[in-house]
């Protein structure tokens, strides 16, 4: 990596011995005189050059008398200057009026952006570059309309979920493809399971130019069989000419919980429920008690046995929130170097970032290096290449229901105030479990005794050259390895409670390597010309990918040496494996773009991809777009509208696919198992030999204007369709099978999203920007195999008609105000005109006699115990939002700037097992926390309860599923916002720096929502006590050499 | 400049030299073997054949579920704390909405399928020698005899006693090949069709079946006995004498000791075991081995509440008058006074785990088939056909094994009833016997704290008549197969 460095510095100081002069001057701008800063100053043909000061001064040494000087500025048109032995060349640059329309990557090239009639968002590096996140991910929530994001959890490093557009798959993923510098990447979820990773953690943010998500067909229809979800494009930073620059940049922050995360009775409140709990259930069950002889004495000995009150001679109780959590310090150094010549540009990077999560344990550490090379070896040839490295280590803890591991659910649910902390007489931690429904130990010995961490490191090198024939015709090859070693481990260690999980001796440690090797190649010829006003585009191309996984398991169990750590210690396999696995894909491209007199667009794209994954005659598949768009504002008519600056509509329709997340599901297998001494096999799946890709068609229209130079919005109506649904189609149980991968159903995703920009001051010590945009979202499953077809996936059903993410359960009615007992809809289904065969009450209210016809369709709400009440589709209550999006605001006065953004999202419900032990009902009444909801309970004194009758092991209660598990999602959050300083450059050109800029940033500082926990969760709304989101603040501090 | 272009096509050529050549699409899986590969020989056959019984050991089948539906829905064993699925299985509280404990439908079909693809691929196979022969043979049998032995405990968790209306009740749905999905929707057959089925399959199995011991595996024996078994649950009590004599008379098994009977239950391959299922800690089959110690009382050196199941006071009260039973030294007082983690219970100390592969309390085989229940089935029958001496001989034999010092009887049903309830607790028989004879289980809440079933919620004592002595399908199994027939008094 040195030697590469080296080598690229040397180029870049390379001189050339001529009769030679030194040139000075300036370069400004035509319009308004103002200095240019950082324009390039190159000698042409070679590789001499500087950049433009802030004040845009230059000096040129050794500059041959009959050298023309190349002079160029983004926005500004380039100009030639022959020297002619003059040593002062001022230089004043024309704006570029095209440069209004800014160059945007997109699929396999780059657009202006005028010019494009595919559905896009980009988000550039401004809006990443500060914020205190581990990766680029964590910011595009409220970026970007129709692009919804979630992080699976509050541990440093976990994934981020991203749905572009809805929900186009059953199971066979809806993540986005992410292609970086034009090469698809490997990303995703690489957790183990007990702890969440993310592949795209290697890029450190700063790394990043900007971000693409490509949305609809015409945008993303270039990728084919994997483009049905959008693409996430992700360009990285490169070296520009001119002068070199390196920037440090170093920031420190901390974090804690976002929200109030379950709000929990207090202890006297617990006492009493748990009080009520036990007397209302020897008062049903009198048998219980009689050995007690009274009920009283039953209660008391109950609740002292289950919920003993503490012991303050004997113990030291705490503070268990401040024993489990603390504020997580988080910091992060760069240090960057980029610049070049017209010969040669370099952009290199090193970064370490070290984050800890709110729970004592977590961690993540992050090294990552970059170095990006361009040559123009001639004025045909240009050569390439790139290098990322990046390694992290991740500690942190089981996420979800674990009753020894995840200190967030042991510290909500399990840790009661009256839980001993310690013996006071020796201060030795107390280790018993007091909770016979969870064999929870003090979780602070635990800490030490478990091991749950994951190394990553990632390697992408990649070589490209690009010849151009003529200049409008151009060959580019690729070719690119990405490689990604992720090495996890969990173990339960000496003193952990689940020492003797699997074995008497104790201990379990087990290792996975994961490695997964991609290939990608490309070549592809562009042509580009312009004929009058029509201008042609086209390109071919075709791309082969060869990923190849190895994964390596060894689980050992038997620990006899205390202090083991390592698998190496265990005396016996509980588990060891290898094996690999490989995926080819093959794919030929190819586009075509014409515009006549930049007001006309017509764009078409085709690809043609071939899977291992599916079975021969089926494993081709074509993908393809048209588009078009009108610039109306470029008309000659619209010439005297002088407020309309730019104004397009456009329109787009195209397919794309998802392939089958299974790589051999087409074939019909045998797994191979154990039997005492010997082998043992069996059919392992009910082959489907006609699998193939799931098909999306989407067709999107949308309008693009400009007005009065301060206000930009844009409008868009988008429909996605998608058949041919990979589905675990469920089969009888008889088949010997539970399900087969079957490509059925149907769903589609419709959805308006719109976005403003307004300047509302644009001064040049001032400016202040409002943006804002909304997105909505309707997804509804179209068809499953059969007509009818209800698939159930508790809590979610799928059913023609409904949302994907569609809930299904018995509705809970409320309390019965005269016994106290919760209350169930009956929930049997009567279609209009139906006899109904017993009286029914309608969800309205509508009283239906047994024998008399139903008037409309729908179920029976008669209120009853669970068990009587049937799961019911709850129409309306779906995970799918109403609408999201975000806004932002961006003040910029002198050298100050600030911006916030935030995100929202309305109209879904979330599903919450946290109902399951915190709001029960007293059917968990061995001593564990409860809810602060939980506190108005029924008794004969106070029948307007909204709780009902706390009764232990209440089979009727909030233990068992119902609509009690959904909560309304709705929430406003500030997702980021960033204070920040330039010094005065007066002050810091003293210190030879050219700019130093300080800066505060936070994530997640405001939070408004109903929720009881923290309201942003998955996509899916299935919440399950993963550590909740952590706010942040962080400051920071930036100096540009 | 034509240099660079060399250049060029060089690297464009290697390009897709590499990538480009014929069959790059082409993989094939490392990690499982491809279908139409994987019983070509005789010896893979065997590895399949092996596959036979791997999920009948699960948990979800003879390593726990059926264990808890055996015994845990009479009075031999109980849940020592409310809650859980163990309490729902002990109160019959279960419902056709819930699918947690119905994991053994999906068991038996699995095993099934795997019988049939077995049985549909054995005749491929091409040998030779005799004894290839007998091998293919053998393997044969052994496919038929694990289709007997599934269906018929489909019919007795799913279908009445065959004795209650002569096996009119609803029984399994009968395939006898791999079937597709569509194939799959057949109506439920009845309990007597199911029986006739199981026999069929066991006539037909018995001639290819080897009658040399095989652990793990069926012989000629342990179908021999299952046929016995079957026919003592269907009432033809002089084909159930002839099988389970002929099992005591000629075959290599015995019974086991007085003094070794105790330490028996943590041997593999003993003259006592017919069919034996082996659990290893091989293998990701199953990290709790078999029996998830669930008698233990000390669940992961974890007290721990939902997984521990307990004889009850009933079932102790057996041995009241007979400390020498050696039976009655398999309850095991775990007295608080001494140490801690002690719950003050009694426990059942009856599967201390295979000893021979050197394993705990976790990892037992269950044991499926004994001698014994040859010998108290001969019992049974002979009374049932008048051969009363004989049943005598049999019964004392197993009574005398137990205690030296019992005196002779002469066997009546209750006695036998009673001996079987005593030697098969843990081994998922009592509910069976009870109802297949049309008995009446009750369970004595009065006596034990811990019996909360008295209370006033649960049905403290039932017979053939109660409807939920048979499973519900569950309802997930309906939505992908509404015209499954769900059993009397469950909700659809």
């Amino acid at each position: 990596m040195k030697k590469i460095l080296l080598i690229a510095l040397a180029l870049l100081s390379c001189n050339i011995a001529f009769a030679q002069t030194r040139v000075t001057g300036k370069v400004t701008s035509s319009a308004d005189g103002s200095p240019i800063p950082f324009a390039s100053v190159v000698v042409k043909g070679t590789m001499t050059g500087v950049a433009t000061l802030e004040n845009g001064d230059y000096v040129l040494d050794n500059v041959a008398s009959d050298a023309v000087l190349v002079v160029s500025s983004i926005g500004f048109v380039d100009q030639q200057i022959p020297v002619n032995g003059r040593a002062k060349i001022n230089v004043s640059l024309a704006p570029d009026t095209e440069a209004l329309d800014e160059i945007m990557v997109v699929a396999y090239g780059t657009v202006k952006k005028g010019s494009y009639s595919g559905s896009a968002a980009v988000v550039k590096d401004d809006a990443i570059k500060d914020a205190p996140v581990v990766s680029f991910e964590q910011v595009l929530a409220g970026k970007a309309p129709g692009v919804q994001v979630a992080s699976y959890s509050g541990q440093p490093g976990s994934e981020v979920q991203i749905n572009i557009r809805g929900f186009g798959s059953f199971n066979a993923g809806n993540q986005p493809l992410y292609v970086i510098d034009g090469v698809p990447a490997t990303s995703g979820d690489w957790s183990s399971g007990n702890i969440s990773t993310s592949a795209m953690n290697f890029l450190n943010p700063s790394d990043v130019e900007s971000i693409t998500i490509l949305k609809d067909a015409a945008a993303a229809s270039l990728y084919g069989s994997r483009a049905s979800n959008g693409v996430i494009l992700i360009t990285t930073k490169k070296g520009k000419a001119g002068r070199m620059t390196s920037t440090f940049k170093a920031s420190a922050g901390f974090s804690y919980f976002a929200y109030n995360n379950y709000p929990l009775a207090t202890d006297s409140e617990t006492e009493e429920l748990h009080r009520q709990a036990w007397y209302n259930y020897g008062t049903d069950n009198p048998s219980v008690w009689k050995n007690y002889g009274s009920l009283d004495s039953y209660v008391s000995a109950k609740v002292e046995e289950n919920y003993p009150s503490k012991d303050e001679s004997k113990y030291i109780y705490k503070d268990w929130e401040k024993v489990l959590f603390h504020t997580g310090i988080a910091q992060n150094y760069e240090y960057s170097i980029s610049g070049g010549t017209d010969k040669s540009k370099i952009y290199a990077s090193v970064g370490y970032t070290d984050q800890q999560g709110v729970v004592r344990i977590d961690y993540l550490r992050r090294f990552s290096t970059t170095i990006n090379l361009d040559f123009n070896v001639s004025k045909r040839l240009k050569v390439g290449g790139s290098v990322q490295y990046s390694w992290q280590y991740q500690d942190g803890h089981q996420d979800g229901w674990a009753s020894k591991d995840n200190p967030f659910f042991i510290w909500k649910v399990v840790l009661t105030e009256r839980w001993p902390y310690a013996y006071k007489s020796d201060g030795s931690l107390y280790l018993e479990p007091m909770n016979p429904n969870f064999s929870t130990t003090n979780p602070i010995a635990s800490y030490d005794a478990q091991v749950n961490d994951a190394w990553q490191n990632r390697l992408i090198m990649k070589g490209w050259a690009e010849y151009a024939f003529t200049d409008y015709l151009k060959l580019k090859s690729i070719v690119n390895s990405d490689w990604l070693y992720v090495h996890d481990r969990f173990g339960w260690l000496y003193g952990h409670p689940n020492f003797y999980a699997y074995s008497d001796i104790g201990g379990y440690m087990s290792d996975r390597h994961r490695n997964i090797n991609r290939m990608v190649s490309s070549t592809t010829l562009n042509f580009n010309k312009s004929f009058g006003d029509h201008n042609i585009g086209a390109m071919v191309g075709w791309e082969a990918e060869k990923e190849h996984y190895t994964m390596t398991r060894v689980g050992k169990i038997d620990f006899s040496y205390m202090g083991a750590t390592e698998s190496i210690f265990g005396a016996n396999f509980q588990d060891g494996y290898s094996y690999s696995r490989d995926d080819r894909l093959l794919s030929f491209l190819s586009s075509l773009n014409y515009d006549y007199a930049s007001k006309y667009y017509l764009t078409g794209t085709y690809r043609r991809d071939g899977s291992s994954r599916l079975a021969k005659k089926s494993r081709w598949g074509d993908f393809w777009s048209v588009s078009g768009s009108w610039r109306f504002s470029n008309e000659d008519f619209m010439s005297n509208v002088t407020w309309l600056n730019d104004g397009k509509i456009r329109a787009s329709y195209g397919t794309s696919g998802t392939l089958p997340s299974d790589y051999f599901g087409y074939m019909s297998v045998y797994e191979y198992d154990i039997y005492g001494d010997a082998g043992a096999s069996y059919p392992a799946n009910l082959a489907n030999s006609d699998l193939t890709w799931e098909k999306n068609k989407n067709w999107n229209i949308g309008l693009d204007a400009t007005l009065f130079e301060r206000v930009t919005f844009s409008a868009e109506y988008f429909n996605k369709k998608t058949t041919d649904l990979l589905l675990d189609a469920t089969v009888p149980s008889t088949t010997g099978f539970s399900s087969t991968l079957t490509n059925i159903g149907s769903m589609s995703n419709t959805g308006f999203e719109f976005a403003v920009n307004v300047d509302i001051i644009k001064k040049k010590d001032l400016n202040l920007s409002v943006g804002f945009n909304w997105a909505s979202l309707n997804n509804k499953v179209l068809s499953l195999s059969e007509e009818g077809e209800t698939i159930v996936s508790t809590p979610y059903v799928w059913k023609e008609g409904y949302s994907f993410y569609q809930y299904r359960t018995r509705e809970y009615l409320g309390i019965n105000p005269e016994n106290g007992k919760p209350q169930y809809a009956e929930g049997s289904w009567y279609e209009k005109g139906e006899i109904v065969d017993q009286d029914v009450i309608m969800r309205d209210g509508t009283v239906v006699p047994e024998g008399s016809a139903m008037p409309a369709d729908g179920y029976n709400y008669t209120p009853t115990t669970r068990n009587n009440a049937s799961n019911i589709i709850l129409e309306g209550r779906t995970a799918i939002p109403k609408g999201y999006g975000g806004f932002n605001v961006d003040l910029g006065w002198k050298g100050f700037s600030f911006s916030m953004s935030w995100a929202y999202k309305y109209g879904h419900y979330i599903w919450d097992e946290g109902v399951e032990q915190l709001e029960n009902d007293g059917y968990k009444s061995y001593g564990q926390n409860i809810a602060a909801s939980q506190v108005d309970t029924w008794s004969e004194t106070n029948k307007n309860a909204t709780v009902a009758r706390r009764i232990v092991g209440n089979s009727q209660g909030g233990y068992y599923y119902s609509s009690r598990y959904l909560k309304k999602g709705d929430y406003l959050r500030l997702k980021n916002l960033t204070l920040s300083y330039n010094l005065p450059k007066t002050f810091v050109q003293k210190m030879n720096i050219q700019n130093a800029r300080i800066y505060l940033s936070g994530a997640n500082l405001l939070t408004f929502s109903g929720l009881n926990i923290d309201p942003e969760i998955q996509a899916s709304g299935y919440y399950y006590y993963n550590t909740p989101a952590l706010r942040t603040v962080s400051l920071g501090l930036e100096v540009t050499l | 400049m034509k240099k660079y272009i060399l250049h060029i096509l060089i690297v464009a050529g290697i390009i897709a030299g590499t990538s480009s050549c014929k069959g790059f699409l082409d993989t094939t899986p490392t990690d499982s073997v491809v279908a139409e590969t994987a019983m070509s020989n005789l010896f893979d056959a065997g590895v399949v054949v092996n596959g036979l019984y791997t999920d009948i050991k699960y948990y979800t089948y003879y390593g726990r579920d059926l264990i808890y539906m055996g015994d845990m829905r009479a009075d031999n064993l109980y849940p020592r704390v409310i809650g859980g699925q163990s309490a729902t299985i002990y109160t019959l509280e279960y419902e056709s909405e819930a699918n947690t404990y119905f994991g053994l439908w999906t068991n038996f079909y699995t095993t099934l399928m795997r019988a049939n693809t077995l049985l549909e691929n054995i005749e491929k196979l091409e040998v030779e020698s005799a004894s290839d022969v007998a091998t293919k043979n053998d393997y044969h049998g052994q496919a038929l005899a694990v289709r007997a032995f599934v269906y018929h405990d489909i019919a007795r968790l799913y279908g009445y006693p065959y004795l209650k209306d002569n096996g009119a009740s609803l029984g399994a749905v009968i395939l006898t090949s791999p079937a597709s999905p569509s194939e799959a929707k057949i109506p439920r057959s009845t309990v007597a069709e199911t029986y006739a089925q199981a026999l069929a399959d066991l006539d037909a199995a018995l001639p290819l079946l080897s009658k040399s011991k095989n652990t793990g595996h069926f012989n000629y024996w342990a179908a021999r006995l299952l046929q016995a078994r079957i026919m003592l649950y269907k009432g033809d009590y002089a084909g159930a004498y002839t099988a389970a004599t002929d099992v005591i008379n000629n075959s290599p098994y015995s019974l086991v000791s007085n003094a070794n009977y105790l330490d028996y239950w943590g041997h593999e391959g003993q003259d006592e075991t017919v069919l034996e299922l082996i659990v290893t800690n091989q293998g990701d089959i199953d990290n709790d081995g078999g029996f998830i110690a669930m008698f233990h009382h000390l669940w992961f050196n974890d007290l721990n509440a939902a997984a521990s199941i307990i004889p009850t006071k009933k079932w102790r009260d057996l041995f009241a008058n007979t400390p020498n039973d050696v039976r009655a030294q398999m309850i095991q007082y775990d007295d608080p006074a001494t140490g801690v983690k002690k719950t003050g219970e009694y426990w059942l100390n009856k599967f201390p785990g295979n000893k021979d592969r050197g394993y705990t309390f976790r990892r037992n085989n269950p044991h499926i088939f004994r001698i014994t229940e040859a010998y108290l089935i001969a019992a049974e029958a002979g009374l049932e056909t008048g051969a009363t001496a004989a049943a005598s001989n049999y019964l004392n034999a197993v009574r005398k094994r137990a205690d030296p010092t019992a005196a002779n009887v002469t066997a009546t049903l209750a006695l036998v009833q009673t001996e079987r309830q005593k030697e098969f607790i843990g081994e998922g028989h009592r509910f069976f016997d009870v109802m297949r004879r049309g008995g009446t289980i009750t369970r004595n809440m009065a006596t034990d704290e811990h019996d909360y079933a008295g209370s006033s919620q649960y049905k403290a004592s039932f017979s053939w008549d109660y409807e939920k002595v048979v499973l519900p399908i569950s309802n997930n199994e309906r939505v992908s197969y509404p015209e499954l027939q769900q059993n009397p008094g469950y909700k659809n």
